[in-house]
């Protein structure tokens, strides 16, 4: 086993908001647009979710508060946007990595009835 | 219903988070409501179900929260692993006595002294309370003295003013107590010998006096967990453990009374313990 599945693993909250921070920082709301636009619309979390969700992970280190200014694509007012750390980018890659030795499982057993190439 | 009512509803209710989470994200939750409602109206969604969907699900968030702090908290574990700890070594400290009675006195016709047992038990499972976290506080502090728990803002419980007034004053209770039922004063032999006698009982003591026994039991015992809390604060930032004398003085005067009035009782029924027959 590599050293990066031996990082528990996530629950599919954090996962999801690690991936929607991948490619760059958000605030709160841009975090859950990101979630539904990534999930297909089969993930959607609420605020309470969210929170609990970024309290967890900005006490563990997973992200970190990066800035407060201004998102062009919005209003005017300032919001704190959030990026992911090393730390977090590592734990996602490891959850990512269980996620493709369990497809390529049940490819195995031919679980799917398409194939996948992982 | 306005916009800006809901918005002042949801900050209240953001308002019930503890203050750390509160204090960290209040202002970013609550820009994202905003926006989330902001996002309904434009689109000309419905947002009666959203807003109450939303409100219940951040409510259930508060009480998510506050769980995590208590049961997460290092003083929800620490409470813990010392009732288990307790617990446990009481009983292996009375376990020998407990074969010794049933093996000596198999023989005799007698119930088995429950009463006794659970006695000795519960005067046991006091000190430990009152001495395990020292202790525990104490070694931790020998083996990290270079990485000292960060000082936090203290409780009544800690503060050692306030914690040694408030054990004075459980301590003060019992010994007026005492003294009014050594007086023979009416109300509290009244309460302590048979308040009901038609009340339920256990083990032939009304249920009633063996809780009224149990919470003047009890006081000195809070009295000396209450005085330890400062001891084993300074313990856990580093400090001496001779730091609060007056409050080492009170743990140590109420944990010896505990344990000689174990070791009398252990004393007066060790005939019992060895099989001598008439030993009551």
């Amino acid at each position: 086993m590599s050293s990066q599945t031996s990082l528990p693993p996530l629950t599919p909250a954090v996962f999801h908001i690690l991936l929607a921070l991948s490619n760059g920082e958000r605030h709160g709301y841009g975090i859950m647009k990101q979630v539904e636009s990534d999930s297909q619309g089969n993930v959607s979390m609420g605020p309470g979710t969210l929170y609990g969700s970024l309290k967890r992970m900005l006490d563990s280190g997973l992200v970190m508060e990066s800035d407060k200014r201004v998102d062009p694509q919005m209003d005017d007012e300032r919001r704190i946007y959030y990026q992911i750390t090393g730390v977090g980018t590592k734990a996602l890659a490891a959850e990512l990595e269980r996620y493709k030795r369990i497809v390529t499982l049940a490819q195995e057993r031919k679980l799917f009835p398409k194939t996948y190439s992982v | 219903m306005t916009q800006n009512t809901i918005r002042a509803l949801y900050k209240k209710l953001i308002a019930c988070y503890p203050r750390s989470f509160k204090d960290q994200l209040g202002e970013s939750m609550e820009q994202t409501f905003n926006d989330l409602y902001k996002e309904k109206q434009q689109t000309k969604q419905p947002w009666v179900g959203f807003v109450l969907w939303t409100f219940l699900e951040t409510a259930m968030g508060i009480w998510r929260e506050y769980l995590f702090v208590i049961f997460q908290g290092d003083i929800m574990l620490t409470m813990l692993k010392t009732l288990g700890s307790s617990t446990l070594i009481s009983l292996l400290l009375i376990f020998p006595f407990m074969i010794m009675e049933i093996i000596n006195r198999r023989s005799f016709d007698e119930d088995f002294p429950f009463v006794l047992f659970f006695g000795l038990w519960l005067n046991l499972f006091a000190v430990s309370l009152v001495l395990f976290p020292i202790v525990r506080a104490l070694r931790a502090r020998k083996q990290d003295m270079t990485n000292p728990v960060a000082t936090q803002k203290n409780t009544p419980l800690t503060n050692p003013k306030s914690a040694l007034i408030i054990s004075v004053v459980l301590i003060l209770s019992v010994i007026l107590l005492s003294f009014l039922a050594s007086l023979g004063w009416q109300p509290l032999e009244h309460l302590l010998n048979n308040p009901n006698p038609e009340g339920p009982s256990v083990f032939g003591i009304q249920v009633a006096s063996q809780l009224i026994i149990l919470i003047l039991l009890s006081l000195p015992i809070a009295a000396g967990i209450i005085a330890s809390r400062p001891i084993i604060r300074k313990l856990q930032t580093g400090g001496s453990l001779f730091a609060y004398p007056i409050h080492l003085i009170i743990v140590v005067v109420i944990s010896l009374m505990i344990v000689t009035g174990v070791a009398s009782l252990i004393v007066d029924q060790w005939p019992c313990f060895i099989g001598v027959p008439v030993c009551d």
